[in-house]
């Protein structure tokens, strides 16, 4: 058993090939399209700089510390700091009378969808069976079990 | 009195003095002042402007520093550039962000703003957040205490810009394809139809971040490198005439493959920017023996920017761009239908892209009737069209009717500014 399931990472114990549900594969592509709307992959290069915080004397007191945060703070009000989502609730938008952002959105397309390899980007004809990836020949369908079909390592 | 017209964009702004600054007040040109400015442009009309980067930047090889709008031309090493952006979506949410930026523009170092003797034109988002919109108020006349404000949409400046110049036209409809999303808004006598106005969300962000991630998987590693590949994606990629064609040219192998291009990375020591190899140097068969870092790019080169037309291709069930100009053009009276189609303008950073305005004229051509007479614009400079319309705007005479002044906003607070503008 532990052999043949090292054959093969796409089954699970009893040998069946495990298939993932619609759900699931939404939920994937929503995850894929998230990323799309990513400004950075990589972390922010200032990050794990250590703090160059003023370490407190012993003359400063608490007082003066605190004063000077408040002013800060009030220079950037909180309505200022929310982000697109928080936004686009506040707006309250599904009640509204007329065209707003959420009516202006285009209409699925009335054109089939087209597939392509997920592998090298050529037009595909066969689906696999485990998560609905798209792939073109056995290359790719084998790339793509080696790396994206139910575990995502690239 | 001066003007200062800034369209504001979630990637790049671009700003400048409208002509009259240039004439009765001290020149305020950004390139005067020593320090280099991203594309700066002088028209024969003697006014300047510049397109910078609307974010801030940070640097792997420079730490403790952040740099702000043009000091990316500070950054001597922008491999794994960090952006903050201020916009979101295509909406701005990040303001200390956009504080920071606006102070380096319209600071000593490049505008030199007397903002008690000067007017702003600014751009914003067509449906701009209602909360969004009264920030940007407190924050013009507040902080910056400019004398008078005018805020509008980046695509009226455009059909502004577009009727001032066809007087005889009395529709248009302009597609706006810029970093967050693409917009088609139509206007009439001036005047934006909200009912048409139509949302792609694909737009050269989700572009470029979909070039990355095809890279990354098939090649090398690149998720880090945005700005790299964003100057990949604007020296390679163009929009296919015959999408199917161009694929099985793609998958020839050798001389046959036209589509094929070897792509030299930056280091940023010796090659400061990347570039294509030239055909004839290309190797065909085998490796290459030089040491640079080479990306092959075959239907990438397409079939990214076909995202474009065709958002279904990775998964996002919305309409492209030359189906979504039809739908947009159907919601909207049938007696004006001739009148959008035969002034379709393009304008914003994607339309850049090759062969991106034959396409949308093919397309759109082949998706209407053939009685309608079909026309598709691309001006000479669909990035800063807005900018010029709004220079434009500013100098009719009815602009300072249009204004709201500081004493207005003082006395009647937000509500004066949503009676007086049409966002």
């Amino acid at each position: 058993m532990g052999e043949k399931k090292r054959e093969h990472p796409g089954r699970s114990q009893d040998g069946q090939r495990r298939v993932l549900d619609q759900a699931t594969r939404q939920r994937r592509l929503h995850r894929q399209l998230d990323a799309l709307e990513k400004d950075n992959f990589q972390d922010d290069p200032h990050a794990n700089l250590p703090q160059l915080k003023r370490l407190p004397q012993f003359d400063d007191n608490n007082e003066s510390a605190k004063k000077k945060k408040k002013t800060r703070g009030d220079h950037f009000k909180q309505r200022f700091r929310k982000n697109f989502q928080a936004l686009l609730e506040e707006q309250n938008l599904s009640v509204n009378e007329g065209p707003n952002y959420l009516t202006a959105c285009a209409p699925p397309s009335s054109l089939p969808q087209r597939h392509f390899c997920t592998v090298c980007g050529f037009p595909s004809h066969y689906t696999c069976a485990s998560c609905g990836a798209r792939y073109c020949c056995v290359p790719c369908l084998s790339t793509h079990q080696e790396t994206r079909c139910l575990k995502w390592t690239v | 009195m001066a003007t200062l017209v800034l369209d504001s964009g979630a990637a790049t702004a671009k700003i400048g003095y409208s002509e009259e600054q240039v004439r009765c007040v001290t020149p305020a040109s950004p390139s005067g002042s020593g320090h280099r400015v991203q594309r700066s442009f002088h028209s024969p009309f003697g006014f300047s402007y510049s397109v910078i980067p609307n974010c801030q930047f940070r640097s792997k090889t420079a730490r403790l520093k952040t740099f702000t709008a043009n000091q990316i031309d500070e950054i001597k090493d922008p491999s794994g550039l960090y952006y903050i952006l201020p916009f979101q979506k295509g909406y701005l949410v990040n303001w200390d962000v956009q504080r920071q930026v606006w102070d380096q523009l319209f600071g000593r170092e490049m505008y030199k703003v007397d903002f008690s003797e000067t007017t702003i034109l600014i751009t914003e988002p067509y449906f701009n957040f209602n909360s969004i919109q009264e920030s940007m108020n407190e924050i013009l006349f507040e902080e910056y205490q400019f004398q008078e404000v005018y805020r509008t949409n980046a695509g009226t400046l455009s059909a502004h810009k577009y009727f001032q110049e066809n007087k005889s036209e009395l529709c248009c409809l302009v597609v706006d394809s810029g970093y967050s999303f693409t917009h088609i808004v139509p206007y009439c006598k001036g005047k934006k139809m909200n009912e048409g106005i139509c949302r792609i969300n694909v737009g050269g962000k989700l572009l470029a971040n979909h070039l990355k991630e095809i890279i990354s998987y098939r090649q090398l590693h690149v998720m880090d490198e945005t700005h790299v590949i964003n100057q990949v994606k604007e020296d390679v990629c163009y929009v296919s005439q015959d999408f199917y064609k161009d694929m099985e040219i793609a998958q020839l192998k050798g001389e046959a493959n036209t589509v094929m291009r070897d792509y030299i990375l930056p280091d940023f020591s010796t090659i400061k920017k990347g570039f294509c190899k030239p055909r004839e140097e290309m190797v065909f068969s085998g490796k290459y023996k030089t040491s640079e870092q080479i990306l092959r790019l075959t239907n990438e080169r397409f079939a990214v920017p076909e995202i474009l037309f065709h958002p279904s291709d990775i998964g996002i069930q919305e309409m492209g761009i030359p189906e979504a100009i039809v739908h947009s053009v159907q919601n909207l009276p049938e007696e004006m239908h001739p009148h959008f189609y035969n002034n379709i303008i393009l304008t914003g950073g994607n339309t850049l892209l090759p062969g991106f305005r034959d396409r949308v004229y093919a397309d759109v051509r082949s998706l209407t009737p053939c009685e309608c007479d079909v026309s598709v614009l691309l001006p000479e400079n669909p990035v800063t069209h807005s900018w010029e319309g709004g220079k434009l705007l500013s100098e009719s005479s009815d602009f300072m009717d249009m204004v709201v002044t500081r004493d207005d906003y003082e006395e009647n607070g937000h509500s004066i500014c949503e009676e007086k503008f049409d966002i």
